[in-house]
């Protein structure tokens, strides 16, 4: 039988719970066993995923929660991140084309470009009132 | 975050600890301007200590790039986590940012 252990929290919808979610992040690095390098990862790809959802996710100026569960099965980490803002698939947001030059270099979907690259699978549903992304990343110890 | 700042003439060293995200860029894009208008043409920032960077660290380090280009001035990044690197590799700052291994490194070739 396989163990499953998930572990969730909620953030608010403010810019300095960035760093609420870096302690809680820690935290479940230890309990779940992820590797410092995919704990850094999975950091910015939540990072980047939550910024653009409180700058641009909320029509209101009202307190929001925004939810988190990480789940670790096997070698396969789970991430789902819920939020009641407006609907918002980044997924089918275009990566920018790579900057070979600094001239070429722009920074519009940079995050999400980020995302894409660091997860294995991003997979976005509009369930009722709420946008549910759900990241899988494979854990390689060592 | 903690940002040191050496100034020698025109250059200026930034030495970064902590996390460069949307909550420290603003502080960070400060900095280096503020230098700038204060005479620095070129500038080194020390990565060792830092131990992340998100997107928005990236957009003030670009800014910043563009600027000292208008000015004939010269920036180069060192001492770099892996980890961190592969942030600039992924967003393919790498190609037109130069990345030197350590701090003495990037003095000597300034």
């Amino acid at each position: 039988m396989t163990l499953q252990t998930c572990v969730s929290f909620e953030l608010k919808n403010s810019l300095g719970e960035l760093s609420t979610l870096c302690e809680k992040l820690e935290r479940i690095g230890e309990v779940l066993g992820i590797p410092r390098r995919l704990l850094f990862e999975i950091n910015l790809a939540l990072d980047e995923l939550f910024t653009n959802i409180i700058s641009y996710g909320f029509a209101d100026t009202f307190e929001h929660i925004i939810r988190v569960r990480i789940s670790a099965e096997n070698d396969l980490l789970t991430v789902v991140l819920e939020d009641d803002g407006i609907p918002f698939n980044p997924v089918e947001r275009l990566s920018p084309e790579l900057p070979c030059t600094l001239e070429e270099c722009k920074v519009g979907g940079l995050g999400i470009h980020l995302v894409k690259n660091l997860m294995d699978e991003v997979v976005y549903s509009r369930c009722g009132n709420k946008n549910v992304l759900t990241l899988k990343k494979t854990i390689e110890k060592n | 975050m903690e940002i040191i700042e050496e100034k020698r003439g025109e250059l200026s060293t930034f030495k970064l600890q902590g996390r460069l995200d949307s909550n420290t860029s603003q502080v960070f894009e400060k900095r280096i301007f503020d230098a700038m208008a204060d005479g620095t043409k070129n500038v080194v920032i020390d990565f060792k200590n830092l131990d992340y960077i998100s997107s928005a660290g990236l957009r003030v380090i670009l800014k910043a790039t563009k600027a000292l280009k208008r000015e004939n001035g010269k920036i180069l990044l060192c001492a770099m986590q892996d980890y961190v690197k592969e942030v600039f590799e992924i967003a393919g700052f790498d190609s037109f940012l130069p990345i030197v291994p350590t701090l003495d490194d990037a003095l000597k070739s300034m």
